[in-house]
């Protein structure tokens, strides 16, 4: 096992059903300053046109993660597919994570005294396949799989289309593949002109080499 | 439901029979055996189960299943099963839970204790509320010699509003009955209708170009268009263009965004017909088919000079982009549609405007065709039979002159507008709300207001203590959407369903759903108000003297109680079993969707999507065509090649019959012109609010985070969005020394209020926007209470001249910082 996530990014509409899900689904803190999955927007004009694009973004539950890697107490750690998890048992809230997380994807939950993020929803994979975005997105953004599996949709979208990640270029191997619309104004418009565009078929020895190397840090 | 008139049926029929159409459909029983492994089945863990259900958080009703833990709803997600929702549910719907555990709701009955408005109440059993109610009604329908139209009664959207609805009309007898039509899409369904014979359902799944003027689908999800039409924008299948005010979330994903002043709509569509007409661009082989007086249409369209430059001027979009929005359209028809929209009426023209938004969707030949605008199909459901007496001292309406055309469901505004004049033809005295909120959502507020403190008697049932609750004298506490059991609900469309809402959880507190509150309220009034009518009614005193008291008590259903006996789940068995049989009533219980061939036709496809209906099986084309002799469902549907294989262009020109006067398009609208009305849209100069330099036109919307003013106070939501903003153009707002997160004062010739501001490029500089729905002033809901402005505070109280519709987007204001 080797959880990850495409995300149809174009689709997003910013209804943020999926932070609502997500924080139902987990009883994520109500009125802490971040949260474990967000919509994040970035707007301004063209020659005076308004535009606006849309990213969906969660933690990417990296093959190198920074977090596992600086946590003090081992509280960061891989859970069962490379899961990045946080014991909240042994968290001192350091937070040496949140500073070494690159995508912001950590934060302090005030009412159990830990740091929380998203776990992709681990406790309900077993009964419904998938995390709690996916399933109620109305747009269907989000495609969680396993890469180990080559039937599973997942792998079977990263295979077909091109894509790209937050922050290639630190080296932590993210596993949200943003894939790359096939309009190409539009992905002109959501892209930095210094964005890496990759195929699975060019980027899985890479990833194959991480998850070799970290997996046997995997609970299982 | 259906409605059996008692008595004096020839005399009099104010009683509107509603007729379920349609035969029934074999093939429940192919359904006997199990689902497929992708559907929801209940899990019958220790004190775990799974309830469908379908959400009430809005309109759409998505289904959905409920995750209930020792009797504790702890989640709640999307039913894959249902073809409407496509197995999603939005922030609304998977807040569900914290509308049921909100700390705020109405728990037990309240009776007033202070001044109207003050929210001073006083905890009641329920039949000491329904006495209070029974002695007041009594005494004023005494006094007002049994006219059961004193009292007026409004209801909100929802899947039990008939429940409440056939109580207050078919059994209480009363003719003013308001709902959220003439404040929400009657100009456009009745545009639509009176048109193309419908108001229909945008095939978004498979329309090649779309034209989205107004409409937000990406902020007001409704389903299934949202969930179709973002899937296919930016290159893959449809065109979006999006015209509008503001640069919406929708206008994001257009491959081309128009930004038009506020009141023009009109003056674009007749420019896109003019340029249609003068190219020849429709499809004459339809048009020649199908429409009537198109002669007399083209000629008035050319001949008024509706040219792209004329509308340039008035819109403010470049006459070349009319052109070439014009020129795609056409070529991509009949696979276009020019979106009908829902909450409409913006401006005096609104009815006008939709009926030119039809006739230009038709002239492409996108109507009744796959990628166009298609009616679908409903499965049928049986009826559940209810005795209305009839009063022969109730009257008719008080607003049906308000408007050329005034329906069953009122005008909310000149309505409201007669009573707080005091201009009624009689007096009306008292005021039954269920599940709505007219202190937010009629503009004017401090007109319904006055309405509201006339009253001798207002009665809120809800599951919120709303503004409007706050103006009531009894408050009965409805339990929500997760604790009952409503009427099942048969969905038209391209891939019909039945659905039905179980409950997931027992009532909490005191709350009772809405059946029983009618059942219990028929039980307090039957009795008193029989005197009442004994007392008044000549026509029941001449029947009385042949016929024993008890039976025509009975028989003429004047026990009001008597059509509320059975439960909710042993009607809707009736129901579903009449028509679908023993095995349909079990695989709706179980997975909480049922059509026909579910089983078979039912097919996950991918994590992200799912088969409802084959291809060739989907109701697109369902008008009688020519050279059918009679429609054959079941021939037509077998038929592989149907829809399949036939390009919607080849279908389209055919001749068919639709369900208007002429049984064709109607370009000229004769009826309507003996009542003052324009038989063919025109644009008239005066009608357009100007804005005079210095003012601003106030325009309002709805937002994915918040159904209307219903969910304010929901904690989850709030997270998203906490309050709301005043949008102003950044370039105005600079003029003005406005900057993000000041506060401004926004005054109207009606109200006044205080909002924070956001300047921002996606505003036309002409018109300022905010959300409808926060701004409450109920000190009963914690959340809410005074959190953002009200829309409706400054909206003014007008109607347009043909159905009666409030007017949303002409109000003038003018904006200052405080």
């Amino acid at each position: 096992m080797n959880y990850a996530m495409a995300l149809e990014y174009q689709n997003c509409i910013n209804c943020q059903a999926c932070e609502v899900a997500c924080k139902q689904e987990n009883g994520v803190q109500l009125g802490a300053d971040k949260q474990r999955i967000w919509v994040g927007m970035v707007e301004g004009t063209i020659f005076g046109r308004p535009y606006a694009n849309i990213y969906p973004s969660q933690c990417n539950h990296c093959l190198e993660a920074p977090c596992v890697s600086v946590c003090p107490t081992k509280a960061s750690h891989y859970g069962e597919g490379g899961i990045v998890k946080v014991n909240p048992k042994q968290c001192i809230l350091c937070k040496g994570c949140m500073e070494a997380c690159p995508y912001d994807a950590r934060f302090v939950d005030d009412t159990r005294v830990v740091i929380d993020k998203c776990t992709f929803c681990d406790h309900r994979i077993a009964e419904t396949g998938t995390t709690a975005c996916q399933a109620t997105c109305p747009t269907k953004v989000r495609t969680f799989g396993d890469l180990d599996d080559e039937n599973s949709d997942l792998v079977k979208l990263l295979k077909t289309r091109r894509f790209f990640v937050q922050k290639e270029h630190i080296g932590t191997v993210p596993k949200l593949f943003y894939l790359l619309p096939e309009d190409e104004a539009y992905a002109k418009q959501s892209l930095a002109h210094t964005t890496d565009i990759h195929t699975w078929e060019e980027i899985k020895p890479h990833y194959d080499e991480a998850r070799n190397r970290r997996s046997k840090e995997w609970k299982r | 439901m259906q409605i059996e008139i008692s008595r004096r049926r020839f005399l009099k029929g104010s009683v509107a029979l509603m007729i379920l159409g349609g035969t029934a459909l074999s093939g429940a029983d192919i359904l006997a055996e199990a689902m497929s492994k992708a559907t929801a089945a209940p899990v019958a863990a220790k004190g775990r189960r799974k309830v469908a259900t379908i959400c009430e958080m809005c309109v759409n009703k998505c289904a959905a299943i409920a995750h209930v833990e020792n009797n504790i709803v702890k989640k709640l997600d999307p039913n894959p099963l249902f073809p409407k929702s496509r197995n999603m549910l939005c922030a609304r719907g998977q807040a569900g839970i914290s509308a049921l555990y909100d700390p705020d709701r109405l728990k037990y009955p309240l009776i007033r204790a202070g001044e109207r408005g003050d929210g001073k109440y006083r905890r009641a059993t329920w039949e000491e509320a329904y006495k209070h109610i029974a002695d007041k009604l009594t005494k004023i329908l005494d006094e007002e010699g049994d006219n059961r139209s004193t009292i007026g009664y409004c209801a909100g959207e929802g899947l039990a509003e008939h429940t409440f609805k056939s109580f207050m009309s078919d059994k209480f007898g009363s003719s003013n009955f308001l709902n959220h039509s003439s404040i929400c899409l009657q100009s456009t369904v009745t545009g639509y209708t009176l048109t193309i014979g419908g108001y229909g359902i945008a095939d978004l799944e498979n329309a090649r170009y779309v034209i989205m003027a107004g409409a937000n689908r990406a902020e007001a999800i409704l389903t299934p268009d949202t969930m179709d039409l973002f899937k296919r924008t930016r290159g893959r299948g449809a065109k979006l263009v999006v015209v509008d005010p503001r640069y919406t979330n929708t206008a994001m994903h257009a491959d081309t965004y128009l930004q038009i002043k506020p009141g023009t709509d009109l003056a674009f569509v007749l420019a896109l017909t003019y340029a249609t007409l003068l190219g020849q661009l429709y499809n004459k082989e339809y048009v020649e088919n199908n429409f009537q007086d198109f002669e007399k249409y083209k000629k008035h369209i050319l001949d008024s000079g509706y040219t792209p430059e004329w509308a340039e001027k008035i819109t403010g979009i470049p006459a070349g982009t009319i052109c070439k929005v014009a020129h795609d359209f056409m070529a991509a028809a009949p696979q276009a549609i020019y979106y009908q929209g829902r909450r409409t009426t913006w401006s005096k023209n609104d009815f006008q405007l939709r009926r030119a938004m039809a006739l230009f969707t038709a002239l492409g030949g996108g109507v009744d065709v796959k990628g166009g605008i298609v009616f679908g199909h409903k499965l049928p459901l049986g009826d559940h039979a209810i005795t209305a007496p009839i009063y022969a001292n109730a009257k008719g309406r008080i607003d049906k002159d308000a408007a050329a055309v005034v329906g069953s469901t009122g005008s909310w505004v000149a309505w409201r507008n007669m009573v707080a004049e005091g201009k009624t033809p009689y007096p009306v005295r008292g005021m039954f709300v269920y599940k709505q909120n007219p202190m937010l959502s009629v503009p004017d507020t401090a007109r319904t207001a006055e309405m509201l403190r006339k009253m001798d008697l207002v009665v809120v049932i809800d599951t919120m203590p709303s503004d409007t609750a706050m103006f009531a004298d009894v408050i009965l506490p409805e339990c929500t959407y997760l604790e009952r059991e409503d009427p099942v609900t048969s969905f038209a469309g391209t891939e019909p369903a039945i659905a039905l809402r179980m409950k997931a959880i027992e009532p909490m507190y005191e709350t009772k759903p809405v059946i029983e509150i009618m059942r219990g309220l028929g039980e307090a009034l039957s009795k008193p108000l029989w005197e009442i009518s004994k007392k008044h009614d000549e026509d029941l005193q001449s029947e009385l003297e042949d016929r024993p008291e008890e039976e025509v008590f009975s028989e003429g259903g004047y026990d009001l109680a008597d059509a509320y006996q059975e439960s909710q789940e042993e009607i809707n068995h009736h129901m579903v079993v009449a028509k679908h049989g023993e095995a349909a009533w079990r695989i709706l219980r179980e997975k909480g969707v049922f059509y026909p061939q579910m089983n078979e036709y039912f097919k996950k496809l991918s994590d992200n999507s799912y088969q409802y209906y084959p291809r060739n099986k989907k109701y697109y084309g369902v008008l009688k065509k020519e050279g059918e002799m009679v429609r054959d469902d079941s021939l037509d549907r077998d038929c592989e090649t149907c829809e399949t294989c036939v390009n919607p262009a080849d279908i389209a020109p055919t001749s068919r019959t639709y369900s208007t006067p002429s049984k064709k398009i109607e370009c000229y609208l004769g009826a309507m012109e003996k009542k003052g009305v324009d038989p063919m849209p025109a644009w008239h100069d005066e009608d357009y609010v100007k804005v005079p330099k210095g003012k601003y036109k106030f325009i309002t919307g709805r937002h994915a985070h918040f159904t209307q003013n219903a969910t304010v106070n929901n904690i989850m939501l709030l997270e998203l969005m906490k309050e709301n903003y005043v949008w102003i153009n950044d370039r105005e707002a600079r003029t003005l020394g406005i900057a993000f997160g000041d506060m401004v004062e926004i005054t109207s010739p009606v109200g006044k209020v205080h909002i924070k501001a956001y300047p921002t490029p996606k505003i036309v500089s002409e018109a300022v926007f905010y959300i409808h729905g926060f701004g409450s002033k109920s000190s009963l809901q914690t959340f809410a209470h005074r959190n953002g402005a009200s829309d409706n505070e400054i909206i003014e109280g007008s109607i347009e001249p043909v159905l009666g519709c409030a007017i949303m987007h002409d109000t003038l204001v003018s904006v200052r910082k405080v």
